[in-house]
C-alpha cells in the first residue's frame, strides 16, 4: 500500500525537480521504521464488496409514497389521506415499481436497490439527520464517513479521506461529518462546488519559491533529526506531509476542475442546465474523487420537507436530482467503478399517508425508503416492506443501526470490531445494535 | 414485563458489585519506599533511575541551557523566552539548578502562566462558548468561567477548592469577593440539543453530562456509562449512577441558554438563565436580570474596540451586552432524589435511589446527606477528602502529561478497568502524596516536576530499547499545540496582546440567517491569546481544526497528534503565517542592519539559539532564491517557521 505512496512521490520528483524526496526516502529505506499516516489504507475485516461510498442526503425527508414506495391501497384512499401524488410503472427488466417523480433514475431501475423498511427513531429534523449521520441522535458522536475514514484510511493520500460537498450548515452542522472523539484527521472536509480545502495557494510565492522554501525547510529538518532522533516517526511523518501538501496544491484544484470534463460527460449529469446544474456539479464532483481514491464522499440536496402542495414541490426538488443522479450511476459504470462504489441515497425520514396541511405530508419515522446501487448490492430489487399505508415497516425493517451496519459490511468492515476506546468503553457506529442485512447483497 | 426486567437488573447488581473486580486505582494511597540511586538528583527522579536501571538504561545527559529554557517557557506559559530571557539563563553565573530554579520561579508568577495550564483545564471539561448540537446558541456568559479557571491557576488556588468549587461552589462559605460560585459554570457548559422533542429528555441529558463531566474530570472514571445498566467493567452500578444524578435532580443549571419547552418566543439564549452574583457574602444568589438585556444593536455597548459595526440594514447580527454579574452556575434547588430510569428511557422510572448513597467498592463512603441539601456540598467534600484515592492520583497525572507528553498512565481520563495501568505505580503515588503534603499546590507540584533531573534532561536520542524510551531515557520531543503555535507567531512578529478582552465576543443566537447564526467577534486574526478566542462548538475555525484541537464535546485530557498535509499547507499558505513572517522581517529591517546580523536574530528568535555556519550558508542561498529585499527574508522566516525544529519543544 505504501508504493502507491511512493509512485506518487517518485513522480513529483520527477515532476517539480525537488531534491529533498529522496534524502527522504533513503532515510526511511535505512531506518527500518517508517512513518504510518493516520489515512494510509488499512485491510478490511473481510473481503469488501464496495472500495468507497457516495452518500447522497436529502435533506428534509422526502416522501417515499410519492416515489419508491408503491402503495396501491393509499391510492383508492382519500378526505384524510393524501393518496401518491405521481404515478406509479413498472420499471426495467426486473418491473420495479418506481413514480413518475424520478423518469430519469427509473430507467437505472434494475441497478437499484428500493429499501422500503427503513426506520428511525424520531420524527424531529434536528434528531433524526444526526441520527442518519453518525447513528446517535443523542450523544456527540462520531459520523459515519469519520468511522469509515477511520476503519479503512483512504486511497488518494494527497485529497482528504471524507469530503462532503455542500452539507447543511444548520440541524448539527459540522457535527454531521465531525469526528467526535476520534481523530481529527477522520472528519469530513467541507468543500462547495469549485473547491475549499484551506491554504491551497499562495499570495506571494510561486510555485519555485516555493521548492526552493521547500529544500531549505526539509534539508533544516534532516539536520535536526540527525542531531536529535533520526528515527523519529512523528517527525519524519512532518517531513512527507510537506511533499504531500505541495502536491495537493496541484491535485486538489485539479481534481475541482469539472470543465475538464468532455461535453458528453457533462450532459449526462445536466451541466449547463439551469434546473440540475448545481446538483450536477456536486455528482460529477463526486464521481471525480470517488475516481481519485476518495473513500466517503457526501453530497446533499435541500428543500425536501414538503408539508404543503407535495405534487408541486417535490417534482421540483425531484427534477433537480433526478437526471444527475441518473447520470453518476451510468458514468460510474461506464468507467466500471459502479461495481465497488456503494450509492446511498436517503433523506432523514419519509412522510405519511395523512394530508398534513395544504397537500403535503408530516414527518414520519416508522417507514420510509432508502436506495442503494453498485457497491455488491443486488439491483432491481424491492427489500423490506412497509404496511398497506406505507406507515410502519413491517417485513425487514431497518432501523438506523441496521443500515450502517450493513454498509460497512459492504466496505468490508465488521460493525461490531469496528471499534474506537474512549471514556472507558470501545464505541462503535452502531452502539450495541445493528443487523447487517445480506439480503439485499448481489 | 417491564418491571420485571428491572427488578433483575437491581438483583444483578447488588450481586455484580460484591464480587466486581476494583480498579488497581481504587488502592488506598500510600507513601512509597524511595528506591536507593546514586547521585544527588530529587526524590521523583530516584523512581525514573530505579526503573531505567531494570531495563539497563540510565537518565540522558542534562540538556543545554539555551535548550531548557525554551522548553520550560513553552511548557509553562506557551510563548517563546525573547533573546534576552534565553542569554541571560545562558550566562547566569550559577550553578545549573540554582539558575534554572529563578527562572521557573519567575514563570510560575508571571499571568501567562494560568493561560497555559488553563487552557489544560478546559480541555478537560469540554469548555465551548456555544451548546452546540441542532440549535447552537451562544453561551454568552461562558468566558467568566473560563477566566476564573485562568485565574485559579495563576493564583494556585488550592486544587481541593478547586474542585469543591466546580461541584459547589455556591455552597461554599464566601468571603468578600469570592467567586466560588462561578466554578459551578463548569456543570452548565454541557453540550445538549436545545430542540430535543422532550424536555425530559433533555433535563436526564443534562444531569448525565454533569454527572460525566464531575466523574471523569475528577476520579477518571466513567459513570455515566451505568445510565441505562450497570456498568460493564467497573465496580458502578446503575444504583450509583442515580444516587448522583439525585445530586444534580435538586439543583438548577444556570447556563444562559434554554430548551424551547423552556423559553418564551424564539429564542434560545436567554439571560434570565444566567444567575447574578453580587460578589461577596453568602447571598450570592440574586434576581435574574430582566430580559431586556438581550441587546440587538442600538443598544449594545462598544464590543471590542476593533469591531467593524455592520451597517444598519435590518438584517444585524443578535449581539450581547456585557455584564459582568451574570454568570453560567449551579445553585441548590428543591431537593429531590432520582428514579432509576430502566434502560435509560426517562418515562420507564424504577425504583428511587436516595441520592448521594454511593457504594461503590474500594472507595471511601460518601458524607451522608442531609433531607434538605442537595448533596453537592457532600460530593465536594468527599472528593477532595485527602485519602481519596483518586482525587489526587489523577491530577498528578494530568500535570505529568503536559510535562512528560504522556501521562504515567497513559489514559488520563480513564482510570477504571478499561484504562491503562501506571507505567510507575510508586512514583504516582509518591507524587499524589507529595501534592495532598503540599497543600494541593498546582504550582508546587509543576515546580516539583520541571526541578526534576528528569524533565532537564536532553531530548537528543541515545540509543536504549524503545522500552527505556518510552520509560524516559530521554525527553520526548512535542509538537506545540494550536494555541501555542498561534501564540508564538503573533509573538514573534510583535503583535501579540497580552490583554484579556472584556465583552461578549459572540453574536447570533444558532438560528439562521445573518441575524441568528450564531458566530465569534474575536477571530484567528486578532491580537490576544488564543484562550481567549470563543470555542464553538462545530464551528471551530479551520486553524483549531487542523493542529487537532480537541472536539469542544469531548472530555479530552490527552489531545490528539496527527500528522496530516493539511499542517503542510497551512504553514506553506496560509494567510495568519505569511503576515507574521512578513511583520517579523519588516522588525528585521528596522532592527538589524546588516544581513549575517539579522540571519542570527531570526534563529535567536525562533529557535532560541545560534545559527550554526552550514544554516547561514542555506539561509543566505534561499535569500538569494527568494529575493534580499523584505519579502525574501519574510520567506526565509516563514521557511524556518516551517521547520521541525520550530514547531516542536525538544
Amino acid at each position: 500500500m505504501n508504493n502507491i505512496l511512493y509512485s506518487n512521490r517518485r513522480e513529483l520528483l520527477s515532476r517539480a525537480g525537488l531534491g529533498f524526496g529522496w534524502l527522504a526516502f533513503s532515510a526511511l529505506a535505512q531506518e527500518g521504521k517508517r512513518f504510518e499516516s493516520p489515512l494510509a489504507p488499512k485491510t478490511p475485516h473481510h473481503q469488501a464488496k464496495a472500495k468507497r461510498v457516495i452518500f447522497v442526503f436529502l435533506n428534509g425527508g422526502p416522501s417515499h409514497l410519492d416515489t419508491f414506495d408503491w402503495k396501491p391501497e393509499l391510492a383508492k384512499l382519500d378526505g384524510r389521506y393524501l393518496p401518491p401524488q405521481f404515478e406509479f410503472k413498472p420499471r426495467g427488466q426486473s418491473g420495479i415499481m418506481i413514480s413518475e417523480a424520478f423518469p430519469e433514475l427509473a430507467k437505472q431501475a434494475d441497478d437499484l436497490c428500493l429499501i422500503n423498511s427503513a426506520t428511525t427513531k424520531n420524527p424531529g429534523h434536528q434528531q433524526a439527520v444526526v441520527a442518519i449521520h453518525t447513528g446517535n441522535e443523542m450523544f456527540v458522536r462520531p459520523s459515519m464517513g469519520a468511522w469509515v475514514t477511520y476503519g479503512l484510511g483512504t486511497m488518494a493520500q494527497d485529497l482528504p479521506g471524507f469530503i462532503t460537498i455542500n452539507p447543511i450548515g444548520d440541524l448539527g452542522g459540522a457535527g454531521n461529518y465531525g469526528s467526535a472523539f476520534l481523530p481529527a484527521t477522520y472528519q469530513g472536509t467541507r468543500v462547495s462546488s469549485g473547491g475549499g480545502v484551506p491554504d491551497l495557494s499562495n499570495r506571494v510565492w510561486a510555485e519555485s519559491d516555493q521548492v526552493n522554501q521547500l529544500r531549505f525547510m526539509q534539508k533544516a529538518n534532516r539536520r535536526f533529526m540527525a542531531k536529535t532522533d533520526a528515527g523519529h516517526s512523528e517527525l519524519e511523518g512532518v517531513i512527507q506531509s510537506y511533499e504531500l501538501a505541495f502536491q495537493m496544491q496541484r491535485s486538489v484544484p485539479e481534481v475541482f476542475a469539472l470543465d475538464e470534463e468532455p461535453q458528453s460527460v457533462r450532459d449526462l449529469y445536466g451541466i449547463g442546465n439551469g434546473v440540475t446544474d448545481s446538483f450536477g456539479q456536486s455528482c460529477l464532483m463526486a464521481r471525480r474523487l470517488a475516481e481519485k481514491g476518495v473513500r466517503f464522499i457526501q453530497v446533499t440536496s435541500s428543500g425536501w420537507d414538503h408539508h404543503n402542495k407535495i405534487k408541486e414541490a417535490l417534482a421540483d426538488r425531484a427534477a433537480a436530482i433526478d437526471l444527475p443522479l441518473a447520470g453518476l450511476i451510468q458514468d460510474l459504470k461506464q468507467r466500471d467503478m459502479l461495481k465497488d462504489t456503494l450509492i446511498v441515497c436517503s433523506g432523514e425520514f419519509g412522510r405519511g399517508a395523512h394530508m398534513d396541511n395544504g397537500g403535503g405530508r408530516g414527518h414520519q419515522a416508522s417507514g420510509f425508503t432508502v436506495w442503494m446501487c453498485g457497491g455488491g448490492v443486488k439491483g432491481g430489487q424491492r427489500y423490506g416492506e412497509t404496511d398497506e399505508l406505507g406507515v410502519n415497516a413491517v417485513v425487514n425493517a431497518m432501523p438506523t443501526h441496521d443500515l450502517h451496519a450493513t454498509i460497512l459490511h459492504l466496505l468490508g468492515l465488521d460493525h461490531e470490531l469496528l471499534t474506537y476506546r474512549y471514556a472507558g468503553r470501545d464505541f462503535r457506529l452502531t452502539d450495541v445494535a445493528g443487523e447487517v442485512h445480506t439480503g439485499i447483497f448481489s | 414485563m417491564r418491571f420485571l426486567v428491572f427488578s433483575f437488573l437491581v438483583v444483578a447488581s447488588v450481586g455484580g458489585a460484591e464480587k466486581a473486580v476494583v480498579p488497581w486505582s481504587f488502592k488506598a494511597l500510600k507513601r512509597p519506599a524511595l528506591p536507593q540511586v546514586e547521585g544527588s538528583v530529587v526524590e521523583l527522579d530516584r523512581f525514573i533511575i530505579d526503573r531505567l536501571q531494570r531495563e539497563g538504561a540510565a537518565l540522558n545527559a542534562v540538556a543545554e541551557r539555551a535548550t531548557l529554557i525554551r522548553r520550560v517557557t513553552l511548557d509553562l506559559h506557551g510563548l517563546l523566552p525573547t533573546p534576552q530571557e534565553v542569554a541571560a539563563f545562558v550566562e547566569a553565573p550559577l550553578p545549573d539548578e540554582a539558575a534554572f530554579e529563578a527562572v521557573v520561579d519567575g514563570l510560575l508568577k508571571s499571568p501567562r502562566f494560568g493561560e497555559r495550564w488553563g487552557r489544560h483545564w478546559l480541555d478537560v471539561v469540554r469548555y465551548a462558548d456555544s451548546v452546540g448540537r441542532s440549535w447552537n446558541a451562544p453561551f454568552i456568559a461562558a468566558a467568566r468561567y473560563r477566566d476564573w479557571v485562568i485565574d485559579a491557576f495563576n493564583s494556585d488556588m488550592p486544587y481541593t477548592q478547586f474542585v469543591a468549587a466546580q461541584v459547589a461552589g455556591d455552597l461554599m462559605p464566601a468571603k468578600a469577593g469570592a467567586t466560588n460560585v462561578v466554578g459551578t459554570g463548569m456543570l452548565a457548559l454541557g453540550s445538549l440539543d436545545l430542540t430535543a422533542l422532550q424536555y425530559d429528555q433533555f433535563r436526564l441529558d443534562r444531569i448525565d453530562d454533569q454527572i460525566d463531566v464531575t466523574t471523569r474530570a475528577f476520579m477518571g472514571l466513567t459513570i455515566a456509562c451505568a445510565r441505562c445498566h450497570d456498568h460493564k467493567k467497573d465496580p458502578v452500578t446503575q444504583a450509583d449512577y442515580y444516587a448522583l444524578a439525585g445530586l444534580f435532580e435538586s439543583s438548577q443549571t444556570w447556563s444562559g441558554t434554554a430548551h424551547k419547552a423552556e423559553h418564551r418566543g424564539n429564542l434560545y439564549v436567554e439571560p434570565e438563565y444566567l444567575l447574578r452574583v453580587n460578589g461577596g457574602s453568602k447571598t450570592t444568589v440574586g434576581a435574574p436580570l430582566a430580559r431586556g438585556s438581550i441587546n440587538a444593536m442600538d443598544d449594545a455597548p462598544a464590543m471590542m474596540s476593533e469591531e467593524v459595526v455592520q451597517p444598519r440594514n435590518g438584517n444585524e447580527p443578535i449581539r450581547y451586552g456585557f455584564d459582568p454579574g451574570l454568570v453560567m452556575a449551579v445553585t441548590d434547588d428543591k431537593p429531590a432524589n432520582c428514579a432509576i430510569r430502566v434502560a435509560g428511557d426517562p418515562y420507564q422510572e424504577g425504583q428511587t435511589i436516595r441520592r448521594g448513597e454511593l457504594a461503590i467498592p474500594g472507595l471511601p463512603p460518601m458524607p451522608k446527606v442531609g433531607p434538605q441539601e442537595s448533596g453537592r456540598l457532600q460530593l465536594a467534600q468527599w472528593l477532595t477528602t485527602p485519602t481519596h484515592p483518586l482525587t489526587s492520583r489523577v491530577m498528578v497525572n494530568r500535570v505529568w502529561s503536559h510535562l512528560f507528553g504522556q501521562g504515567i498512565v497513559r489514559t488520563v481520563d480513564d482510570f477504571g478497568i478499561t484504562g491503562e495501568k501506571p507505567d510507575h505505580p510508586e512514583l504516582l503515588d509518591h507524587l499524589a502524596v507529595k501534592f495532598v503534603e503540599g497543600g494541593w499546590s498546582v504550582k508546587s507540584l509543576i515546580k516539583m516536576l520541571v526541578m526534576s533531573r528528569t524533565y532537564r534532561q536532553s531530548s537528543v536520542r541515545v540509543e536504549g530499547s524503545a522500552v527505556a524510551r518510552e520509560l524516559l531515557a530521554g525527553m520526548p520531543l512535542r509538537r506545540v499545540e494550536m494555541e501555542v503555535l498561534r501564540d508564538v507567531l503573533l509573538q514573534v512578529s510583535g503583535q501579540l496582546s497580552l490583554e484579556r478582552p472584556v465583552g461578549v465576543p459572540l453574536a447570533g443566537t444558532g438560528g439562521k440567517g445573518n441575524s441568528g447564526r450564531t458566530r465569534g467577534l474575536i477571530g484567528v486574526e486578532s491580537p490576544y491569546r488564543t484562550v481567549y478566542l470563543p470555542v464553538l462548538r462545530d464551528l471551530l475555525t479551520p486553524m483549531h481544526e487542523v493542529w487537532d484541537f480537541p472536539n469542544p464535546t469531548q472530555i479530552k485530557g490527552q489531545r490528539e497528534v496527527t500528522t496530516v498535509p493539511a499542517q503542510g499547507l497551512f504553514m506553506l499558505n496560509n494567510a495568519f503565517v505569511m503576515e507574521a513572517a512578513e511583520r517579523f522581517a519588516e522588525q528585521l529591517q528596522e532592527s538589524d542592519t546588516n544581513e549575517d546580523a539579522r540571519l542570527t536574530t531570526i534563529y535567536e528568535v525562533l529557535l532560541c539559539r545560534q545559527p550554526e555556519a552550514e544554516e547561514l550558508k542555506d539561509a543566505k542561498e534561499l535569500l538569494g532564491e527568494l529575493g534580499s529585499g523584505g519579502e525574501g527574508l519574510a520567506g526565509l522566516v516563514q521557511a524556518v517557521m516551517g521547520g521541525v525544529e520550530f514547531r516542536y519543544r525538544n
